[in-house]
């Protein structure tokens, strides 16, 4: 526990550090970069001043996350909002959208799962790997724009762009955040029925599997009772891993869909040259990626009585 | 090997080729050119001029698309060579040299690992400047720790194989060592990897370009073009779906080189998988008569298994009856079918590719006529088993409590409170210490011997007339193998059950079994009382596995006594008697005719030999086909047959 804290903090430090570096590798003079080539002499020399270009690397980092623990990431040149209030206003949006694509990509991953397993190697096994491959293969902006093609320009039932808050009416958000939800958990649904079917036929064959069938009890329960809990648990574990894809994907699927998310924030600053607001979204997307994948892990041993100790 | 591969491969190999080609060779191609505005009429669909339409401008798609591969490709192509080239050494440095370089290389990619890697790469590229030569370095490095993880890998498994082994023994140079053996055989999984890195590496460049993050117009890409159809999609779908399309078949060939390189390693086939086609055939059954007034009969029972190889007789015509209060035991060497001979009595045997004929009648209910649900009525209360390993016979995951109430309130209608205690009692009789505290615990902090008590009275609790004991003390302690012996016998003769003991130690059996069923080649070779068995063997096999067992007399550490010769291969059994090659005794009759069961001078005595020991007929001539001496050597060189012990495994690998 100490040694995973301990790693924890280690990454978190190197992460920051690399957001950090971020701004050295603005060609150039960054004051410029930052503030466009019209700006004058004295705004230039203030900037450097914030951003105590002058002295050494390190030093600027510790300042700097010194600042960012106490949760002040600067505030926007372009736009003039402090990022830390762009970046709360953002999240709530990124969150639902990862949470649902998560819901998505599990709800079909199971039923997807457990019947190629059950069918092993025969031709809805085979149709439903293939399929899975397929999805595997296709980039998610390509599938964004082909489920747009068909949902909201051929048949018109469900929103091409747009974002309804939460707070305003439930029925429209979900509508909104239905087919990004779907193009962006799609992919993971391949990666998780993948991933459950192969264990869940090698769980099948366990010798505790064989003596419950010989203890006379049905294929039914022995699949949900006996052997998908097993299964389940590798998956969680997938779930976070798969956090990654997912957040680079949430980036895309902002950008197509038009949701005001900190994907869409990061995006749009790129743009705009507000660096700082950028560097804000990698540092809270990367951290938070941390922290969820460590705290998979805690779930991990705690589901688990095979890593849990006694 | 290109039967192995698969049409998709060859497939995928041609379009990822065409591909290529048309890139390298955009230039020769008579297209208009990709940045040539209203070369035709805008937004204008597939006609001659123009296969693939214009777009917006008036510029020909399948131009664009033709060079847009040239950044794709370039990329995906040039991030895995940047790629390998900088995770590999690392990753052979690691695997190779272990201990604190390991950990150093390891620490760091770990860290690495944890990075979300397309948001990175965005926010490099943002503030570095998109261009073609920042997006290949920061989606090179990006993909470095997987590679430095999977040489990794590859490298430890192969520096742990003999070959290597021998050769740092006799001190070649670690460099000779890596380039000779090493790096030959790390190469494919390397190049299964690459092609699914490369098909990283262009979904990757893609979803930069579709943000307007790579290579900046006019040059085309991929990802850049879905971009500029988007808008356009109501009028004119065809500029979008063109480029979709090809990365996405260019995406899936990628993937599917990989896939099947990969699947090349793969040595896990071994033709003799159960070919699945149909559910279970019946194969006709000898006419038998139905025993009256006995527990358990078998009659006749066969299982057999379609393979690539041929079909597998795992069970051939097997038959024994058994009374109340007594001990049968089914003794023969792993893959003789023993084990799976069980499995079919409790008709467990693996579904698909399956051939099945003969009876087992239950008091005089033939169960291989009824169906699932009044079988495992049966099954639940009537017969029960336990197998060899307690380790993976019961569910890790589920506490002891759930596993052993399980049946009783599925069998026997128990309430959970009821079930609770009746399932304490049950683990007070098998001799489990705090019955209670067991039930809460996980089968992981408890010992094997207490799991096999475990899982024996988890067989009991519902008050089995019959139970099946497949090697139930081969995977235990000495001292603990008796105990859990003595158990299964001091709850026979309280429950006043039979049991089924299938053993491969004879020593066990002579001290445990009343009577004694060898197997060889999923056929009976020699039945009988077991005093008589053992004292007036017939059977050469018989002979043989006695004379296998290690006696008091050996010295200490003496090696294991192996049956010379190896085990039949069931999918091609030897002509005649099965067991005539390993036969010190055979004759030209027995590579030709079976021998049928004959009768002995004492009741129920039973064999299968045309020239049995021990009546004089079998010395006649010595000019055996394999002398004894041969034999051995030959099975101390060659081991166990493995294809023997896949079909052992076939009855847990199929369902
Ligand atoms: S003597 Fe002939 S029939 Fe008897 S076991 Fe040997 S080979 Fe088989």
């Amino acid at each position: 526990m100490i040694l995973r804290l301990v790693r924890l903090l280690l990454v978190l430090l190197v992460v920051t550090f690399l957001s950090y570096l971020l701004l050295n590798l603005l060609p150039g003079d960054p004051t410029t970069q930052i503030l466009g080539l019209s700006a004058s002499e004295e705004a230039r020399e203030q900037l450097r001043r914030e951003l105590s270009l002058d002295d050494p690397l390190f030093t600027r980092y510790l300042a700097w996350l010194g600042e960012l623990v106490a949760g002040d990431l600067g505030t926007s040149y372009t736009t003039s909002v402090p990022v830390t209030e762009a970046l709360a206003e953002r999240l709530p949006v990124t969150l639902e959208l990862l949470v649902a694509a998560q819901l998505v990509a599990l709800g079909l991953a199971l039923p997807i799962g457990v019947a190629a397993a059950r069918r092993a190697g025969r031709p809805l096994d085979q149709v439903l790997t293939a399929l899975s491959f397929g999805l595997l293969s296709t980039p998610v902006f390509v599938l964004g724009v082909l489920l747009i093609l068909v949902f909201a320009v051929k048949w018109q039932v469900l929103p091409a762009t747009g974002w309804t808050p939460i707070s305003l009416d439930l029925g429209w958000n979900l509508t909104s955040v239905l087919l990004p939800a779907v193009t962006l958990g799609c992919a993971q649904t391949a990666v998780y029925a993948r991933l459950l079917r192969t264990d869940l036929i090698a769980t099948l064959q366990e010798d505790y599997i064989t003596l419950a069938r010989a203890r006379g009890l049905s294929p039914r329960r022995i699949l949900w009772r006996h052997a998908l809990r097993p299964s389940a648990i590798s998956l969680v574990t997938a779930v976070g891993l798969n956090l990654g894809a997912l957040i680079g994907g949430a980036v895309i699927i902002e950008t197509l869909f038009g949701l005001p998310g900190v994907g869409r924030l990061i995006v749009d600053s790129i743009f705009a040259r507000d660096y700082l607001t950028v560097q804000g979204g990698v540092v809270l997307i990367s951290v938070g990626y941390v922290l969820v994948n460590f705290a998979v892990d805690l779930v991990y041993v705690a589901v688990d009585p095979r890593i849990r100790r006694a | 090997m290109r039967r192995r591969l698969g049409w998709g491969f060859w497939l995928a190999l041609g379009w990822i080729a065409l591909v290529l080609a048309g890139a390298a060779a955009a230039d020769l191609l008579p297209l208009p050119r990709y940045d040539e505005t209203l070369a035709g009429p805008p937004q204008s669909g597939p006609g001659p001029d123009h296969p693939f339409g214009t777009d917006g401008l008036g510029r020909d798609v399948l131009s664009r698309v033709v060079y847009g591969a040239r950044v794709s490709l370039g990329v995906g192509v040039g991030a895995v060579v940047l790629g390998l080239l900088i995770g590999a050494p690392l990753g052979v440095l690691a695997g190779y040299r272990r201990r604190a370089t390991d950990a150093v290389i390891m620490g760091f990619n770990d860290v690495a690992l944890a990075f979300p890697a397309l948001v990175f790469a965005l926010a490099v590229v943002a503030f570095a400047g998109a261009s073609l030569v920042n997006v290949l370095i920061v989606l090179g490095v990006l993909g470095v720790p997987a590679w430095v993880r999977l040489v990794r890998g590859a490298t430890m498994v192969f520096s742990e194989r003999e070959f290597v082994a021998a050769a740092r023994v006799l001190g070649a140079r670690d460099r000779t060592v890596l380039w000779r053996e090493i790096v030959p055989n790390v190469s494919l999984p390397v190049a299964s990897y690459a092609f699914i890195g490369m098909a990283v590496a262009i979904v990757a460049e893609g979803s930069l370009a579709f943000l307007g993050l790579s290579v900046q117009a006019p040059t085309p890409t991929w990802g850049g073009l879905i971009n500029e159809g988007r808008p356009l999609m109501e009028n004119a779908p065809h500029v979008v779906l063109v480029p979709s399309v090809v990365m996405f078949l260019t995406v899936l060939a990628f993937n599917l080189l990989g896939d099947r390189l990969r699947a090349l390693t793969d040595v896990r086939q071994s033709g003799l998988e159960p070919v699945r086609r149909r559910r279970a055939d019946r194969l006709p059954a000898q006419p038998h008569h139905v025993e009256e007034g006995v527990l358990l009969q078998v009659a006749d029972l066969r299982t057999h298994f379609t393979t690539v190889r041929g079909t597998v007789r795992a069970v051939d015509g097997v038959s024994f009856t058994l009374e109340r209060g007594r001990t049968l035991a089914i003794v023969g060497e792993s893959g003789s079918g023993k084990s799976m001979l069980i499995r079919s009595i409790l008709g467990l045997a693996p579904d698909a590719g399956t051939l099945r004929g003969g009876s087992v009648y239950l008091d005089g209910q033939d169960l291989t006529e009824l169906d699932g649900e009044q079988l495992r009525r049966i099954l639940g209360t009537r017969l029960a088993a336990v197998f060899q390993d307690p380790m993976t016979a019961l569910n890790p995951v589920r506490t002891i409590g759930a596993q052993v109430m399980e049946p009783l309130t599925v069998h026997l209608g128990m309430k959970r409170g009821a079930a609770r205690a009746r399932a304490a009692e049950l683990l007070a009789s098998v001799g489990i210490p705090e019955p209670a505290r067991a039930l809460r615990r996980y089968p992981h902090q408890l010992s094997g011997g207490m799991r096999q008590r475990v899982t024996i009275a988890m067989a009991l609790s519902c008050g089995p007339d019959v139970l099946f004991a497949d090697e139930p003390t081969t995977a235990l302690d000495v001292t603990v193998q008796d105990q859990v012996l003595r158990l299964i016998r001091r709850q026979r003769e309280e429950r006043h059950m039979a049991v089924v003991l299938v053993s491969h130690d004879l020593s066990v059996v002579a001290e445990w079994a009343d009577e004694v069923i060898v197997m060889y080649a999923g056929k009976v070779v020699e039945r009988g009382p077991a005093a008589t068995l053992f004292e007036r063997t017939r059977m050469p096999y018989t002979e043989a596995l006695l004379r296998a067992v290690p006696k008091l007399t050996d010295p200490a550490h003496h090696p294991l006594r192996l049956l010379p010769g190896r085990p039949p291969d069931l999918a091609a059994p030897p002509s005649g008697c099965a067991f005539h090659p390993r036969c010190p005794y055979a004759r030209e009759r027995c590579t030709q005719e079976e021998p049928p069961l004959f009768q002995a001078e004492v009741p129920d005595h039973l064999y299968a030999c045309w020239y049995p020991v021990g009546t004089g007929a079998g010395v006649v001539e010595t000019s055996g086909i394999s002398g004894t001496a041969e034999a051995l050597k030959a099975a101390e060189t060659t081991g166990a047959d493995e294809t023997t012990d896949a079909i052992e495994g076939a009855d847990s690998r199929g369902r």
